[in-house]
């Protein structure tokens, strides 16, 4: 009876120690290692400026106010995405389902979207809306929309067909079906979905925002990298890094908040 | 009063690839009223098919299954359905998966509370009321499964394998609880199953049908006193068993030599 019984001892003092270490010891090892490769001459202060260097730079990013500019804006713009894409994409997967005329126009659509590299439709969305939100914003919806329509297609296609004979037989009519055993049912796959979704949807924001300019940390760093700034270029890394694990983080606990049911709910929240 | 007629129903399986099946062919059963019916056979013989069929989760092509003169149309709460996976609703605790079909229902608040505990405590799993079924193990699962298709007071209990996944200690258990359960307020019950012992134990007729196409080979009278402690050791017991497993292991058979086995 797995999960009934929690009356264990919590772990002592060294024990958690070990976990933390355990936890964070990759991330130690490579800053000691990029400060000893920086200390031993290995690369040049240009190719890989030191640790002190790159960390004094983001405080003075965020004492200055850019850091939060540049990493306010491209939040906003991956975050619309996401959520239009979350909107449209369970909107259409629910529908596909369905089958008919919109499962007949967006099955070709999503079979031949998905693999293809979205990107490709840059130049294409320039031309249409140009370089400001509307464009980076479309290209973040169109890239994170595909996760989201095949985790809700694959979460309703799946759900056993001995739930909903269950339900039935509970006396449930027809159209209670689909809101008070499909959906929940589907839950875990569409959050899948969701959660494959969003590092999308911070790529492509940062990805378009290199590419088409402007302010936003892709754009500062594509910026610092054309004024020869490497501490500015590493510093933009780390930055994104660090942003894009919030980000994934919240996701996985929002998972364990919504779906405490769901036993894969209760996995460490490493992607 | 609920009896259930199956009139010659054939039934035709149809994969999503490959060639229809012929599951089940000119089946005819009279379900009495509170019987505790065992359908027993080879797995592959079409008894899940039969049971489904009674429950209205697949439509009757071929001849009629009716219950009181009625054709079964659909399913419905006075057909209570008791799956070998459970089929319990993950998102909800035990007593909400219970209060699921009372609900339904459209009783008053305190009533549906009520019955919901009353079936949870019949079954032996008060203080697991707001376990998740992911919390559970497989018992404690059809347990609560058994009481949530109870509860709503169906007058035919349809059970398709409902042991099945069970190690050997849980089932023999729940066999008894069932029984009990069974004796203190009769239904008619309709209960798949290919293990004989189970079906001499727990039935008044046993059902035996054939390899695939399913048919029925031949019905057997079970109903002596089973109250007894020892009464799975009893002569009387050990040669019906004999005799029943003497006729499906014919069609076991055949069941294994028709896949090449």
């Amino acid at each position: 009876m797995a999960g009934l019984d929690d009356t264990v001892a919590g772990p002592g003092i060294a024990a958690r120690a070990g976990h933390i270490l355990a936890r964070w010891g990759l991330v130690i090892t490579l800053l000691i290692a990029w400060e000893l490769a920086t200390q031993t001459r290995l690369f040049t202060p240009f190719m890989l400026p030191s640790p002190e260097r790159v960390f004094g730079r983001i405080w003075s990013d965020g004492q200055g106010g850019d850091l939060f500019i540049n990493a306010g804006l491209t939040l906003y713009r991956a975050l619309t995405g996401f959520f239009i894409a979350a909107a449209l994409g369970l909107l259409i997967g629910m529908a596909m389902t369905r089958g008919g005329v919109l499962g007949w126009f967006f099955d070709p659509i999503i079979s031949v979207g998905f693999p293809m590299p979205k990107i490709t439709f840059l130049p294409v969305i320039v031309l249409w809306l140009g370089f400001y939100d509307t464009a980076k914003i479309s290209m973040v919806v169109f890239d994170a929309i595909f996760p989201v329509i095949t985790g809700t297609i694959l979460g309703i296609k799946s759900v056993e067909k001995e739930l909903i004979w269950s339900a039935r037989s509970l006396g449930s009519g027809e159209r209670e079906i689909w809101p008070q055993i499909v959906l929940p049912a589907a839950m875990p796959q569409m959050f899948t979905g969701l959660q494959v979704s969003l590092p999308i949807a911070m790529i492509v924001a940062v990805v378009a925002e290199m590419l088409m300019g402007g302010y936003g940390m892709g754009g500062a760093m594509v910026q610092a990298s054309r004024m020869a700034d490497s501490p500015g270029v590493f510093a933009g890394i780390i930055e994104i890094a660090v942003v894009g694990w919030f980000l994934v983080k919240g996701m996985a606990l929002l998972r364990r908040k919504l779906l405490a049911w769901h036993p894969e709910s209760d996995m460490p929240t490493g992607v | 009063m609920t009896t259930i007629s199956i009139d010659r129903v054939r039934h035709l399986y149809r994969p999503a690839r490959g060639r229809p099946v012929l599951a089940l062919e000119d089946v005819s059963l009279e379900v009495r009223d509170k019987e505790f019916l065992a359908l027993l056979g080879p797995s592959g013989c079409g008894k899940s098919t039969l049971l489904y069929l009674m429950g209205g989760f697949l439509p009757v092509e071929i001849g009629s299954i009716s219950i009181d003169g009625k054709p079964i149309a659909g399913p419905g709460p006075e057909r209570g359905v008791v799956f070998q996976h459970f089929a319990l609703f993950p998102w909800k605790t035990v007593r909400q998966n219970v209060l699921y079909g009372l609900e339904r229902k459209g009783l008053p608040r305190d009533e549906r509370e009520a019955t919901a505990k009353k079936f949870i405590d019949l079954v032996g799993l008060s203080g697991f009321e707001d376990n998740y079924p992911s919390q559970l193990s497989g018992g404690m699962k059809q347990r609560a499964a058994i009481a949530r298709t109870l509860a709503v007071d169906p007058a035919v209990l349809l059970m398709d394998e409902p042991f099945g996944a069970l190690d050997a200690q849980t089932r023999a258990l729940m066999q008894a609880e069932l029984l009990n359960i069974w004796r203190a307020s009769p239904k008619t019950v309709v209960f798949v199953t290919h293990d004989v012992q189970e079906a001499v134990y727990l039935a008044g007729r046993v059902v035996v049908m054939s390899a695939r196409p399913g048919k029925v080979k031949a019905i057997v009278d079970t109903d002596f006193d089973k109250t007894a402690p020892d009464v799975l050791r009893s002569p009387k017991f050990g040669d019906m068993a004999d005799h029943i497993w003497g006729l499906v292991k014919e069609e076991a058979i055949k069941a294994q030599m028709g896949r090449g086995v």
